[in-house]
């Protein structure tokens, strides 16, 4: 499969308040393939969030490089056509959402670009039905839920016709309800148009959903590799400050006592089924 | 609760007068104020308010509806009455008392001054009546558009109006959320005198001041991700079409301006 976001020895320096210099990334190597789903998790200051803003070139490397689609991103001519391939999707659904009415905000994007008339009427209805609030196209976004707020959000992306959206922990701020609707949409996305999604999160549950998993550390890259690889590590995890599935904790606990259980239990389902065994 | 409040006072309908583009609305509008200035004599106000309550009755408004759009400044209107009928000076004194005087050219004057007034709040209200926020914001960017040259930023206006509109309701339910935990604090924003009060408000403003430019900030990120590079080679979506009706609205009032213009100066052109 064709790569689509290619980082080499990425490194990100940034000088604090009191003029110290911080590594946020630290030598990153990553590939992300046209059409995957990976999750990227890690915990507070781990660098996955600077990570993210490097694929819309919202950040640009102090070292390595960043390429989309082969574009570097520190070329001041890719910009615009990086942001357009990237499409980036925040944490407070608030703060990104910039017009007073549903259809006018997912059309800001297209606007921007000089997407003629016309073709804007047909890429926001189409944005706003891939994401499924074709029904919410004349409301105020402040009457909506923060679910809604975000599935808006995501339809704004989706507007421009990006090849990968970049979600930087967007069902940080919402209610239960509110996360499975994002999740739900995120992997409808991913299944049905073949968009790559890079999904940022401290959920655990979420980045169950992913072909592959991402973990952050101290700006370096920790580990990778399918959520059945990357969970079976209960307790390097839990050195980086993250919970494994709580499946996994089970079935490491358990082992740890002695019972005989099989490698690769993260789900509920297939604890349970071993258990029983 | 403050989140309460309807945004500016717009009157949804689909009438005749709420479907003309916002650019022809806004120019009625300056022309009206023109067409007010122009005239004189009886005639001409009965004809202006002939012409207000023609729109009025068009756009399907209830008429008390506007009529209270009058009400915040009807200390001006009296004001401008009274004074002008007692400083105004003439010769048909109707009334006096020790140094009070009115005369019949005050009394007239007064009665222009207010009546310009009350047709210049009628006219202005009936466009925020009609015309709903965004879509004014839409018509005035797009009358400005041709000042670009003469550095009117006129696209980087619209969109500072349609960000305002745009969080004007997330800033008060923050200000009411705020409120409500600086008071489980113990803060007390109702009582005291004026400068106790202000001093008072404080607590609230530094907090909903620092979030708002948080606010800001994530905001600029998130255009930026989604292209934002000012009103270069942006396109619209809603594109503003002049129709048939906005030609005959314009013409109209055209039509307005040249009678009154012919009312004030009519018969001097008559002795040429």
């Amino acid at each position: 499969m064709q790569t689509i976001i290619e980082v080499k020895n990425l490194t990100h320096v940034y000088t604090d308040s009191e003029n110290k210099e911080i590594k946020a990334l630290d030598g990153i190597n990553l590939e992300i393939r046209q059409g995957e789903f990976v999750a990227v998790i890690g915990a507070n200051g781990s660098g996955k969030s600077t990570l993210a803003r490097h694929f819309n070139a919202l950040q640009r490397p102090s070292e390595g490089v960043c390429l989309i689609e082969g574009m570097d991103t520190t070329v001041e001519e890719n910009l615009w056509d990086i942001r357009q391939h990237v499409g980036m999707v925040f944490q407070n659904p608030d703060n990104q959402i910039v017009a007073a009415i549903v259809e006018e905000d997912v059309a800001f994007g297209p606007e921007n670009i000089g997407v003629p008339t016309a073709e804007i009427r047909t890429r926001v209805d189409a944005a706003l039905a891939a994401v499924g609030m074709s029904d919410y196209a004349k409301h105020a976004p402040h009457l909506l839920s923060g679910g809604q707020k975000q599935r808006v959000a995501i339809a704004g992306v989706l507007a421009l016709e990006p090849k990968c959206i970049v979600l930087d922990e967007p069902t940080a701020m919402l209610d239960p309800q509110g996360r499975k609707e994002i999740v739900t949409t995120v992997k409808k996305l991913n299944r049905e148009k073949g968009i790559t999604v890079v999904y940022i999160t401290h959920y655990m549950e979420e980045a169950l959903q992913a072909d592959r998993i991402i973990v952050m550390g101290e700006g370096k890259l920790k580990m990778q590799g399918t959520p059945k690889e990357v969970f079976s590590h209960v307790r390097e995890l839990y050195a980086l400050g993250l919970e494994a599935p709580l499946a996994a904790k089970i079935a490491d606990d358990l082992r740890q006592s002695g019972l005989n259980l099989q490698q690769g239990i993260i789900t509920n389902e297939e604890l349970a089924e071993s258990i029983c065994r | 609760m403050l989140t309460d409040i309807a945004l500016g006072q717009y009157y949804p309908g689909n009438s005749l007068i709420h479907k003309l583009d916002p650019r022809t609305k806004i120019l009625i509008t300056l022309f009206f104020i023109v067409a007010i200035f122009l005239a004189s004599g009886a005639v001409s106000y009965g004809i202006l308010w002939g012409f207000v309550f023609l729109i009025i009755l068009l756009s399907r408004l209830p008429l008390m509806l506007v009529l209270k759009s009058i009400k915040p400044l009807w200390i001006i209107i009296v004001l401008t009455m009274v004074i002008h009928m007692f400083t105004g000076q003439g010769e048909n004194v109707i009334f006096s008392w020790k140094f009070f005087k009115v005369t019949q050219e005050g009394l007239e004057m007064g009665l222009k001054m207010s009546m310009r007034l009350i047709l210049l709040l009628l006219i202005s209200s009936i466009l925020t009546f009609t015309t709903s926020p965004i879509v004014l914001t839409d018509g005035i960017e797009a009358l400005l558009r041709p000042f670009k040259r003469f550095g009117v930023p006129a696209h980087e206006l619209a969109m500072m109006m349609t960000i305002a509109l745009r969080f004007i309701p997330t800033l008060l339910e923050e200000t009411d959320r705020i409120m409500k935990a600086q008071t489980a604090r113990g803060a007390d924003f109702s009582s005291g005198n004026l400068m106790q009060r202000a001093k008072n408000m404080l607590p609230l403003l530094i907090p909903l001041f620092i979030s708002a430019f948080r606010r800001a900030d994530d905001l600029a990120v998130a255009m930026e991700a989604r292209c934002y590079r000012g009103g270069e080679g942006r396109s619209r979506m809603h594109e503003l079409v002049y129709y048939g009706r906005d030609y005959a609205a314009l013409a109209t009032v055209f039509v307005l301006i040249g009678l009154m213009a012919f009312i004030r100066w009519g018969n001097a052109l008559c002795v040429l």
